[in-house]
């Protein structure tokens, strides 16, 4: 008998699309989802719409004020759901088979982690539909490319920035509470809702650490009559430049959490 | 019947130092204040920078609005929590079968929030001085307090109604999340009511705080008793439909979740 010493080769489709489809499963029926992906943005826009109202102009800067309650909603639905993941599994008693098994947990939550921005694009695509169909906004045919680029960049910073405090939660326990005050700060520091400019300088350092603030504004520099293509590829660059620092910082996370997990077995401290 | 009154009062007390001593177990004091440093100047700044791009120049409205909210928040967040916890930590089964009665059980529960949503926004109101430059010189600071406290308790109401889900549905937390987010829109916090459509009006006024937000709007501007009477009689009697629903429902949920046996199993 000869055994070949080549490892038979892993798909791993199998593995990604059942995480997915898990992970959007539980998002779809749960009521907490809904609030954060639907009820929550759709609030915020209210308020921007009627703040706009207020103010005499019979309709609102459609950009910041819808198109960014969608992302920040996505915000919200993912800082939540990649935060609390890994106490969800601990709690349950799932956590201690996941580190046991052949995937690491760092891909168990790099997987979630898209699947969880795949959930929260739910907002996203809601206020796309509400901006064009109820406020009949026409996006021009060249803006496109410009607008599904830094869509893609701005998931990646999402992603990102999601594994990232999915391990950081793995690393301490004491984050769950921090996590309650980091949703809005975030929120404000990235300007989903309102010009980055309004932002004032002391706090700009802060702001441009944040991979979402840039992506943020190449997406609303793409929507812009004629896109700068000359600022906008620095807002992408700077973003997914950024993103990668995040990705960097995590993987040393991961090793940190991996020891925590397998050499001093401090599992249940996670 | 005055042995039973005593003990109705000692309930009360009893129920509102154990919400103290629950409120103060699961928060340290660091998380605490930036809760109430933290965030609220982080709801703020969203609204203000939100009016800025809308065209507002003044910020006072949003600034005084919001802190106003606070209380009511506090109110009706607490409370709602206060029932809901004793799901999560499993304790509500044991409440359910005790024969303490549900009126100084609850409402003394609501004490520690009320008192905690009055801290809260006076901490708030440093703030917005500080940052926002909020001129309270000019202020009826009596009733200004007056109208907070009445804001805090008024709230209560509907923190008992949606604490009461928590006997039927484990998402009480989520749907008291989700009105507290709607009262963004209905309460009068970051614009005034008439802004809102007609047939959103009048769900406005139906809810508690938004006559409550209106007095104290009035109260900081130096209004007098005269000037809000109306608004903080109409705040007071809506606060008191409230509490008087939620116990109803409370009780009614009580009496259902008894007949099928749903309390730990929905």
């Amino acid at each position: 008998m000869f055994r070949s010493s080549k490892k038979a080769l892993h798909n791993p489709l199998p593995f990604i699309w059942q995480q997915i489809s898990i992970q959007i499963q539980m998002r779809a029926l749960s009521l907490f989802s809904f609030g954060l992906l639907v009820v929550q943005p759709a609030v915020f826009s209210a308020v921007g719409y009627l703040l706009a109202r207020m103010a005499g102009k019979s309709t609102p800067d459609l950009v910041h004020v819808i198109i960014g309650g969608g992302i920040m909603g996505m915000w919200s639905s993912m800082v939540f759901t990649s935060f609390f993941d890994i106490s969800n599994d601990r709690r349950s008693g799932t956590l201690e088979l996941i580190v046991g098994s052949p995937t690491s947990l760092t891909t168990v939550l790099a997987v979630r982690t898209f699947a969880n921005i795949l959930t929260g694009m739910v907002s996203m695509l809601l206020s796309f539909f509400v901006v064009i169909v109820l406020f009949r906004f026409s996006i021009p045919l060249r803006n496109l490319p410009y607008i599904a680029i830094s869509l893609l960049i701005l998931f990646f910073g999402f992603w990102s920035v999601g594994l990232f405090l999915a391990h950081f939660r793995a690393a301490s326990r004491v984050t769950g509470m921090f996590i309650n005050y980091l949703e809005l700060p975030v929120s404000i520091l990235a300007a989903f809702m309102f010009p980055i400019e309004y932002l004032p300088r002391w706090v700009m350092w802060l702001s441009n650490s944040i991979p979402l603030r840039w992506g943020v504004t190449g997406l609303n520099s793409s929507f812009q009559v004629q896109p700068a293509f000359s600022t906008i590829w620095l807002d992408w660059a700077i973003s997914i430049g950024i993103s990668l620092i995040y990705l960097v910082v995590t993987h040393f996370l991961a090793q940190r959490v991996h020891d925590m997990i397998r050499i001093t077995g401090e599992l249940s401290s996670v | 019947m005055m042995k039973n009154l005593m003990g109705n009062i000692r309930l009360y007390f009893a129920s509102a130092w154990y919400s103290y001593r629950a409120l103060y177990a699961w928060q340290s004091f660091a998380p605490y204040i930036s809760v109430k440093i933290a965030f609220p100047l982080a709801q703020m700044l969203l609204f203000l920078f939100m009016g800025r791009l809308a065209g507002l120049t003044d910020p006072l409205y949003i600034v005084i609005g919001n802190i106003l909210l606070l209380p009511a928040t506090n109110g009706v967040s607490g409370v709602s929590m206060t029932i809901s916890g004793e799901r999560d930590f499993r304790t509500l089964p044991y409440l359910i079968a005790s024969p303490a009665p549900r009126g100084p059980l609850f409402l003394g529960r609501a004490l520690v929030h009320i008192i905690d949503g009055l801290l809260s926004t006076i901490m708030a109101m440093l703030l917005g001085v500080l940052f926002f430059h909020v001129d309270l010189t000019h202020s009826n600071l009596f009733l200004t307090t007056l109208c907070i406290l009445l804001l805090s308790l008024t709230s209560c109401g509907m923190g008992l109604i949606l604490g009461s889900l928590s006997l039927r549905t484990r998402e009480a937390w989520t749907i008291t999340t989700m009105v507290v987010t709607a009262f963004y829109i209905f309460s009068g916090v970051n614009f005034p009511v008439d802004v809102l459509p007609k047939s959103l009006q009048v769900v406005s006024y139906s809810l508690p705080l938004t006559r409550g937000i209106q007095a104290a709007r009035l109260a900081m501007d130096g209004a007098g008793w005269l000037t809000i009477q109306s608004l903080f009689i109409g705040e007071l009697l809506t606060g008191m439909i409230y509490i008087g629903i939620g116990y109803l429902v409370f009780t009614w949920f009580e009496k259902l979740s008894l007949v099928d046996g749903q309390i730990e199993t929905v």
